[in-house]
């Protein structure tokens, strides 16, 4: 309880803080308007009512906020006038800086709210007045006849969002265009050859394949498709450059095809 | 007597201009076999060429290293031919990716690409490269302005073509002289536009290669 | 392009080289060929001493070629040896050279190259190349095109009439030793002199003649490949 009690003394200092922002706020613009009339800047003159709108918003929202307990609501709890009176108030005038001498029943309707609205009270009386003009039967009519027309309506919302429904969650799955290990692992073939570095040896001289000698077996190609004197050249290769440079050379180079 | 200069002239001043295309910016994502139809309408849409339609492509790669003796790091080299039009093949050398910091929005790494003729696996073979994996790469190439986009399926040689994955791979890369920095932020919002249908990022080589068994 | 006769210059000993060019470029105008800009051939060449591969070790040389005839295109030509394997590829393969050639045990050879002016006379292109060897003259190349044919076997009789009233030499109707080996193309045999000529034929024949630059370290003695008799002026 001491803790609902805490909630409810925050809210209203919340209140009260914001109620005297906006008190000032006014004030500070009347203020304005009554010393310097003559040398207004009038656009920023009019920030003044964006500053006031905001701390209307401010008040609202607190207003309107409801609590996760539901205990504490602004809105579920009610304002009564217990003592109305006809005699002038010294302590009321004080606190109301002189609004308010009394407290009376002449003024309880507006600043407590207990009245309505004079446009609302016309239609309100409109309205009973057909009510109590209309019989039971065409009532009861009227009221089948509603239920019906809810009912509908609520089927309809209701197939609607089934029908959304399901399509936001195949939508879902429309989502799942790529996948994160795909890429991985195509990345990773193209880039280092990952999943194909054991298939690098093409069949030779396959329908679509590139005419070229497989590395693994190089050496014996090599070997066998070369003249004696190149093989000869070749087994002298660690020598020094020179003589191989002339070897190289001694077998003409255009001679062999 | 010769008004004309040398060709190492020629390209020290090429070099020293910034003129030579030999930075790879590349973003890379995948998308499922399944969806790959619904990115391929809106690479359609998105797209420079309209008119022409987006072209295909149907390319083996070779990927050869050549390894010095006294470096760690083998000098890694791509081969690339059309199995569809006569075209000259592809060399091209790669350097090793940057990740960069989180601030760099792609991967960049250097690379040298060079049309030549077929006598290129040949020639580097015999100049000491080893084939180290190969592949079949088949799908779609598109333009939007400098960026190339490809969409493709990585297919293994040989074994009937089999599919590496159920995904194709997405690629957005430019290939750009030195400093172009800028081109970075304008691929990153081309990216944005392809979400959620495929999530191009830069991927770190590094974690890659340690996964590797 | 069309096809290409590389043909040494013997000139006789004592001459100077400029004095050579000057004369061949007098009698070049003097026919009515009008000069086109100048051209250049260079090549370098990095020999491996030792491959890091499990290999038996073979020492290999990667020659690097550019014509300013093809500025787009660097010709790489291995030589393991066994055989020549030629590589054409765009010219930022320099830069890729650069990085292999790192990786590489290397041994540079002294840079070569032939340079010199170009001239056009009629349908045929002649142009007069200086060899120098790191700066120091080797001899002299002359390279002769005949640009509406790519099959060597139509032209060459038209070539050789072409070379002999030029450099005022005789030349056996025997087809030049580049023309008659044999090729293999999409798996059949043929030879050189019926297939249609590329711009690494050029470039082979160039390297034939530097490497025989390259050996031959002194004189300037001529390349005893083509039968030729100096010319008697």
């Amino acid at each position: 309880m001491q803790r609902e009690e805490k909630q409810w003394e925050s809210t209203l200092e919340q209140i009260l803080s914001r109620l005297n922002d906006l008190k000032l706020s006014i004030m500070s613009m009347i203020t304005v308007l009554e010393t310097q009339y003559e040398t207004i800047n009038w656009p920023t003159f009019l920030d003044n009512f964006a500053l006031i709108s905001s701390h209307l918003t401010g008040i609202s929202k607190i207003l309107n906020r409801r609590d996760v307990g539901g205990s504490c609501l602004l809105r579920n709890r009610t304002v009564l006038p217990l003592l109305l009176s006809q005699d002038r108030d010294d302590q009321l005038l004080q606190i109301t800086e002189g609004r308010l001498p009394v407290f009376s029943h002449d003024i309880v309707p507006d600043y407590l709210r207990t009245k309505p609205d004079p446009t609302a009270e016309t239609r309100m009386i409109a309205h009973e007045q057909k009510a109590n003009s209309l019989n039971n039967d065409a009532a009861a009519k009227q009221v089948m006849q509603f239920n019906k027309v809810v009912a509908h309506v609520s089927d309809i919302i209701s197939e609607q969002r089934e029908k959304w429904e399901s399509e936001s969650s195949t939508r879902a799955g429309v989502q799942q265009t790529s996948s994160m290990t795909d890429t991985q692992a195509l990345v990773a073939a193209v880039g280092i050859g990952k999943g194909l570095l054991k298939m690098t040896m093409p069949p030779m001289g396959g329908p679509g394949q590139v005419m070229l000698p497989p590395g693994g077996i190089r050496p014996s190609s090599m070997m066998s498709s070369v003249s004696p004197q190149g093989v000869g050249h070749l087994g002298k290769a660690p020598s020094s450059v020179k003589t191989n440079i002339k070897s190289a050379n001694q077998i003409h180079p255009f001679q062999r095809n | 007597m010769s008004g004309i200069p040398s060709t190492q002239d020629l390209l020290t001043q090429a070099c020293n201009n910034k003129i030579i295309p030999n930075q790879e910016y590349l973003l890379q994502g995948s998308i499922l076999d399944s969806a790959s139809d619904h990115l391929f309408q809106r690479l359609k849409g998105l797209c420079d060429n309209v008119e022409s339609g987006p072209q295909l492509f149907n390319d083996h790669e070779l990927c050869l290293s050549l390894r010095a003796p006294n470096q760690a790091q083998p000098l890694m080299l791509r081969v690339r031919r059309s199995l569809e039009v006569d075209a000259p093949y592809q060399l091209r050398y790669i350097g090793q990716p940057e990740f960069g910091d989180r601030t760099r929005p792609t991967l960049v790494r250097s690379s040298i690409d060079v049309g030549c003729t077929a006598t290129v696996i040949e020639f580097l073979t015999e100049l000491g490269c080893k084939i180290d994996y190969e592949y079949f790469s088949k799908g779609y190439m598109f333009r939007k302005g400098r960026m190339k986009i490809t969409m493709s399926k990585i297919l293994k040689v040989g074994k009937g073509d089999e599919a590496l994955s159920q995904s194709q791979l997405v690629e957005l890369s430019v290939l750009a002289p030195t400093g172009q920095d800028a081109i970075g932020e304008e691929m990153k919002a081309f990216a944005e536009q392809l979400k959620p249908l495929v999530q191009l990022e830069k991927i770190d080589y590094k974690r890659l290669g340690s996964t590797l068994p | 392009m069309g096809v290409t006769i590389l043909q040494p210059y013997l000139f006789q000993e004592g001459k100077g080289g400029i004095t050579a060019i000057e004369y061949l470029t007098k009698r070049l105008i003097s026919m009515g060929a009008k000069q086109a800009g100048s051209f250049i051939v260079d090549c370098e060449t990095i020999v491996s001493l030792s491959s890091s591969m499990p290999q038996p070790p073979s020492n290999k040389a990667v020659h690097i070629l550019h014509n300013s005839e093809f500025p787009a295109s660097t010709f790489s030509i291995l030589d393991t040896g066994a055989k020549h394997i030629p590589l054409v590829a765009d010219n930022l393969f320099d830069l890729l050279m650069i990085k292999i050639g790192n990786v590489y045990t290397q041994k540079k050879q002294p840079s070569i190259e032939s340079k010199g002016p170009r001239f056009e006379y009629g349908d045929f292109l002649i142009k007069l190349g200086s060899v120098t060897m790191n700066g120091n003259f080797k001899g002299i190349l002359i390279e002769f095109e005949y640009r509406p044919c790519i099959v060597f076997l139509n032209c060459w009789e038209l070539m050789r009439e072409l070379i002999q009233g030029f450099l005022g030499i005789s030349i056996s109707s025997t087809y030049p030793q580049f023309f008659q080996q044999q090729t293999l193309i999409s798996g059949h045999q043929s030879l050189k002199q019926n297939d249609s000529f590329q711009a690494i034929d050029t470039i082979n024949q160039y390297l034939e003649h530097f490497i025989n630059y390259r050996k031959q370290t002194t004189s300037i003695g001529g390349s005893t490949q083509i039968t030729g008799l100096p010319l008697r002026s």
